[in-house]
């Protein structure tokens, strides 16, 4: 009987042994491969731009709508994601791998993925760090694991570099806005990548002492008087442009930022995503306070 | 309960001007930045008799933000508050209101159909979006007319409600189907469709008082005639009322004062619906004095609301939409209550 549990047991554990590998997830779930994945699915932004740094863009065969780059993965059938997750959409795909974010999907589409008996990598990168660390278990799951060394080692030294040109009197204010004034402003506080890379910048966001992305009252930018202003607004080719926009503002005239001309409107993908390419964020972002 | 007098008075009036005056002050020197009282006055007045501002960040808060986005909410309440009393004598429903119309829905239509197409009139780019919501509130209202036309020609009130209920869901589907469809720039529409008007400047405000200006005395001078719509339309008939005369004026000139209001702020729910229901607890149900007091109540409701929405968790901001549901419905509830009681 006992002989026949243990034999039952190693049957079980061998093959994990031979070629499986056990993950756990960013929000602590085991996800268990035969093998490292081959078609994968991959509904965030900032994984599939770590997918294709990872050079492992052969492998992907469905992206979520909101994926846009690089350019070659638009060529990939789109998912829709978040809300109108489409489960059936994805399982025609085939795929043995889906990688997703906690922040879009809920817990019910996982385990209806999972149903289906397809893996389910979660990523919850809300930090460089987070990157890393989500490109190292992406590296595992699709067999890039040394290519997922070398991105991380390379965003290191990238933001070395950066970190290490800025100069010594630093220490100046930014403001960051993600939509025009008339529908509020919105801006990025602690916790999120703006909040990273203005410290790596030796800069300060006048809106530390806000939590993550938040709408704030007018008067406050005012008061907090900043020596630069990056709007991610996008521009659709008429009317003012963000930046004109910012600078026709009843009240605004008198900033510091407007007086000096210190406004840029900066793409919001490589400040925002969770991806190899906040290096290009925080490289934009350099040239444009220090840059000649 | 004690009789109350039939028309509005000059000193009503007044005491309500003082009443809207004082809660303007109030909200014009608080606010997320703290500044000293006497600063505000100094500002103010110095305003009114043509100074120079402070050259200060005093000034420019107080006379290029606070000043032009509190007048814009006080107009924006007045005229949802007026509008949903009108509607609710109109209909002889207490759940009327520009939404329950589909007046509101349709005039978001126009406006984000505007900012779908990229509809701009020369000058002012807001210009095409309020167009749009103005022409929208407009054609829905003749959808809505027309429709109940076909089905019941007397315009029977349980006809408009239901084809505008009706209306609201399909203009509000519709607009889900264009942001489905359509990339980044619709979806800052999500932000705008909860209500806010924390960008309003000096041309929202005139322009909202224009709209005003031209509506109110419309809808004002219908009153008798919404009183004896009160008691059924058949009786305002037979005492000599030009039933569909008065509809039609009523509804036209609310879906100017929605479709305005949409394009400026947005959806901001509860003011038609709930201002007026308070209104009436205070100064009774008839019209002549209903009307002029649902005016200066919607104006001072929504001021408050938006008070607390730009103070209560500063230095971040709430859409206001959010704040006039949540303390329209609790203080809805308490009155309810309260007057129950004392009957």
């Amino acid at each position: 009987m006992s002989l026949a549990l243990a034999l039952l047991m190693l049957a079980g554990i061998l093959p994990s042994l031979a070629e499986g590998l056990t993950l756990t997830d960013m929000i602590g779930r085991q996800v268990s491969l035969a093998t490292p994945a081959e078609q994968v699915v991959v509904l965030m932004p900032g994984d599939l731009e770590i997918v294709y740094a990872l050079d492992a863009g052969e492998k992907v065969v469905g992206r979520g709508e909101y994926c846009n780059y690089p350019e070659e993965a638009l060529a990939l059938p789109a998912m829709q994601s978040g809300g109108e997750t489409n489960i059936e959409q994805i399982v025609a795909l085939k795929p043995q791998l889906i990688i997703l974010s906690k922040m879009a999907q809920t817990p019910e589409q996982v385990t209806k993925l999972e149903q289906a008996g397809i893996a389910v990598l979660v990523t919850d990168a809300q930090s460089v760090a987070g990157v890393y660390e989500a490109a190292r278990l992406i590296g595992q799951a699709i067999g890039k694991s040394a290519e997922a060394e070398q991105m991380v080692s390379q965003m290191q030294a990238a933001f070395a570099e950066i970190q290490a040109n800025v100069p010594a009197q630093a220490g100046k204010t930014v403001y960051f806005e993600t939509s025009p004034l008339q529908w509020g402003l919105w801006t990025a506080g602690r916790g999120t990548f703006m909040q990273e890379i203005t410290e790596i910048l030796g800069l300060r966001n006048i809106f530390d002492d806000v939590e993550g992305w938040k709408e704030v009252a007018q008067e406050q930018v005012l008061a907090r008087d900043p020596d630069y202003i990056v709007t991610l607004a996008m521009y659709f080719g008429e009317g003012p442009t963000p930046v004109e926009e910012i600078k026709s503002r009843a009240g605004w005239e008198k900033l510091k930022a407007v007086m000096n001309d210190a406004i840029n409107n900066a793409d919001a993908d490589t400040l925002s995503r969770p991806g190899p390419r906040l290096v290009e964020g925080a490289r934009a972002l350099f040239d444009f306070v220090y840059g000649d | 309960m004690r009789t109350k007098a039939r028309r509005f008075t000059l000193t009503d009036y007044l005491a309500l001007t003082l009443l809207t005056l004082l809660t303007m002050l109030v909200c014009l020197s608080l606010g997320s930045v703290a500044l000293p009282l006497d600063q505000t006055l100094a500002t103010l007045v110095g305003a009114l008799f043509g100074k120079p501002a402070d050259p200060g960040i005093a000034g420019t808060i107080i006379l290029s933000l606070r000043l032009p986005r509190v007048l814009s909410v006080a107009l924006v309440g007045a005229a949802l508050s007026l509008a949903g009393a009108a509607m609710q004598g109109l209909l002889r429903n207490p759940l009327a209101d520009g939404s329950t119309l589909g007046v509101s829905s349709g005039a978001s239509l126009g406006a984000v159909l505007a900012l779908a197409l990229g509809v701009t009139l020369p000058g002012l780019s807001q210009l095409g979006t309020m167009g749009m919501a103005m022409l929208f509130a407009f054609l829905s209202l003749a959808l809505i007319l027309s429709l109940a036309w076909k089905i019941d020609a007397s315009l029977a009130t349980n006809t408009i409600i239901l084809i505008g209920v009706i209306f609201s869901m399909f203009a509000s589907s519709l607009i889900s189907l264009m942001i489905a469809f359509s990339g980044e720039r619709l979806r800052s529409i999500t932000f705008w469709t909860m209500g806010s008007l924390s960008g309003t400047g000096y041309t929202q405000a005139f322009t909202l008082l224009i709209a005003l200006l031209l509506c109110a005395p419309l809808i004002l001078s219908s009153s008798h005639e919404l009183d004896a719509f009160a008691i059924g339309e058949d009786n305002a008939h037979t005492i000599g009322v030009n039933v569909r005369g008065v509809k039609l004026r009523v509804l036209i000139t609310v879906s100017i004062l929605i479709g305005v209001c949409v394009s400026i702020g947005g959806t901001i729910g509860f003011v038609g619906l709930v201002t007026p229901h308070m209104t009436r607890l205070v100064v009774g149900p008839a019209h002549p004095r209903l009307l002029p007091a649902s005016l200066f109540a919607g104006a001072i409701f929504l001021m408050l609301a938006d008070l607390l929405a730009r103070t209560i968790v500063s230095p971040i901001e709430l859409p206001l939409g959010v704040v006039t549901s949540f303390i329209g419905a609790i203080l809805f509830v308490l009155i309810f209550f309260r007057s129950r009681r004392a009957r």
